[in-house]
């Protein structure tokens, strides 16, 4: 817009360089100034921890555990907040019954309820499951209603003069027109569903990331440590340009307030 | 017929809501009947009665909260809204910090807590980066992406009156991007609770986190729940407090 755009080419020039520059740094710096590995193992040590941990399956264990868990939550999400989400928007009754509900549920951090999810739930998997469930939920039952609320009244007159009945208009019209608020909906759930299982594997858990997180701080494994956070990170990021691919693609007139997302 | 129109949804909310909470002390009461799963909204509201009237437990741990959460909070302001500006307006700068800032602020927060526990040990110091790291991102990405979006007529007008590169700054860009900046601000209050609530439950002995954990560990399910409508409340309050200041700040913009 005001400043000129250059090339993405240089762009990406310049953040290799700046990622090598920084592992570079971190390599050195960790090497020169520091004598043990507890504070910040140099990233060598942390390749060799991954190849290790990799070649004994213990990372695999872990992440499997953790993908499990959040696909379960995740797909039940998906169901049944884009289910609660259209009635929602459909029937403005719907909407007042459940609004109190969903703004107070909306406002509590999700963290201070994993305690009360683990003492219903247990320490097992379904646990994660529901932590994973609730967060994705909200986020996708909102912006499903609001997609249906905000959808063209241009659409419902084509849908009425083309004679669609009720079910064709809500399959044909007011579901494709919401479904890039329901993507958005769903990147916002991803990121926070990450972070939940998380915590609540942290919190009591005998596999997962989160528990492999417990463990290497717990025992001062701090190559190990930076495995899991690094990975944690990986996922974070893939996941997240993922979903924006999606979105661009369903959605490519609507511009994100989101990362990297160039005017 | 207007009055009756508005009158139909606040009856609904009412009554949802009046509906919920009886519903749950019956289940609680007769289906349940058991404190250590679910206790009935009635002896919710007695607990937090006695915390924060008769023995005013309460207060300590809200004040160890609002305490780490207004460092990090003021951190992350300080530290977010100058580096979204000079992103906005440098590219160098911003391909340089973009892969990392798009790693920290993409991977699940939590994730970095151990490790900055191990670099900052158990004090507050550690507690206010986590808050800190939870509330910068957003704050940062809304203040780039207003100086981003800035309405190229109105950089027009300010070459055509001449204006130096400090009168452009401030007269234009910085009060075109205010609101995204608020709403960034918006945002990054339910991180920043969320934040607290991660930092506390590592190697705290008060503070709101705490008590959450520690009730969930000792099985006392109504200061759990004391503690979790707590958290609800600092969030709702802080939400309206942005809002409220955000309909100061910028008049212009429709509440």
């Amino acid at each position: 817009m005001t400043i000129t755009r250059h090339p993405i080419r240089k762009e990406i020039q310049r953040g290799c360089i700046s990622i090598f520059a920084g592992v570079a740094l971190w390599e050195l710096l960790a090497r020169a100034l520091l004598e043990n590995e507890l504070l910040i193992p140099p990233p060598t040590s942390v390749v060799r921890t991954f190849w290790r941990l990799t070649l004994s399956g213990e990372l695999y264990k872990h992440f499997q555990a953790t993908l499990i868990e959040f696909t379960y939550g995740f797909s039940a999400a998906c169901v049944v907040g884009v289910t609660l989400g259209y009635l929602m928007g459909r029937y403005k009754w719907f909407d007042d019954i459940l609004d109190p509900w969903i703004a107070t549920l909306y406002s509590i951090p999700v963290i201070a309820l994993v305690p009360l999810i683990i003492i219903w739930f247990g320490i097992g998997i379904i646990s994660k499951i529901v932590v994973v469930f609730k967060i994705t939920l909200v986020a996708i039952m909102l912006n499903t209603a609001a997609g249906i609320k905000n959808l063209d009244p241009v659409w419902l007159e084509l849908a009425k003069s083309l004679r669609l009945n009720g079910w064709e208009t809500t399959y044909k019209i007011r579901f494709p027109g919401a479904l890039p608020y329901i993507i958005t909906g769903m990147r916002l759930g991803v990121g926070r569903a990450l972070l939940a299982v998380v915590v609540a594997e942290l919190m009591a858990a005998n596999a997962g990331l989160g528990y492999l997180l417990r463990d290497s701080s717990e025992t001062w494994d701090s190559p190990k440590l930076f495995v899991t956070v690094i990975l944690l990170a990986a996922i974070g990021l893939v996941s997240f340009n993922l979903i924006k691919r999606v979105e661009q693609k369903m959605a490519p007139w609507r511009q994100s307030a989101e990362w990297s997302s160039e005017s | 017929m207007n009055e009756n129109r508005n009158l139909t949804p606040t009856l609904l909310r009412v009554g949802s809501v009046i509906t919920g909470l009886l519903l749950w002390h019956y289940i609680a009461n007769l289906v349940i009947n058991d404190t250590a799963i679910l206790v009935s909204p009635v002896v919710v509201v007695t607990k937090a009665y006695e915390m924060l009237v008769t023995t005013g437990e309460l207060y300590p741990h809200l004040f160890a909260s609002s305490q780490i959460f207004f460092w990090g909070f003021v951190l992350a302001i300080l530290v977010g809204v100058p580096l979204g500006f000079v992103m906005a307006l440098s590219p160098l700068v911003r391909d340089y910090v973009n892969p990392w800032m798009t790693t920290l602020y993409t991977a699940p927060r939590i994730a970095f807590a151990p490790v900055l526990l191990l670099w900052f040990g158990i004090g507050a110091g550690s507690k206010i980066a986590i808050v800190f790291l939870g509330c910068v991102f957003p704050i940062l990405i809304n203040s780039y992406y207003g100086m981003r979006v800035v309405n190229r007529e109105y950089v027009e007008l300010a070459r055509s009156f001449r204006l130096n590169r400090w009168a452009l700054f401030g007269k234009i860009l910085l009060p075109a991007s205010i609101p995204f900046i608020l709403s960034g601000i918006r945002l990054a209050i339910g991180r920043g609770l969320t934040g607290v609530a991660i930092a506390e439950w590592f190697g705290a002995s008060e503070g709101l986190g705490y008590l959450v954990f520690f009730a969930g560990q000792t099985l006392n399910v109504p200061i759990l729940f004391v503690g979790v409508a707590a958290f609800a409340l600092l969030g709702i309050i802080g939400f309206e407090l942005v809002r409220r200041f955000e309909a100061f700040v910028t008049p212009w913009r429709k509440a």
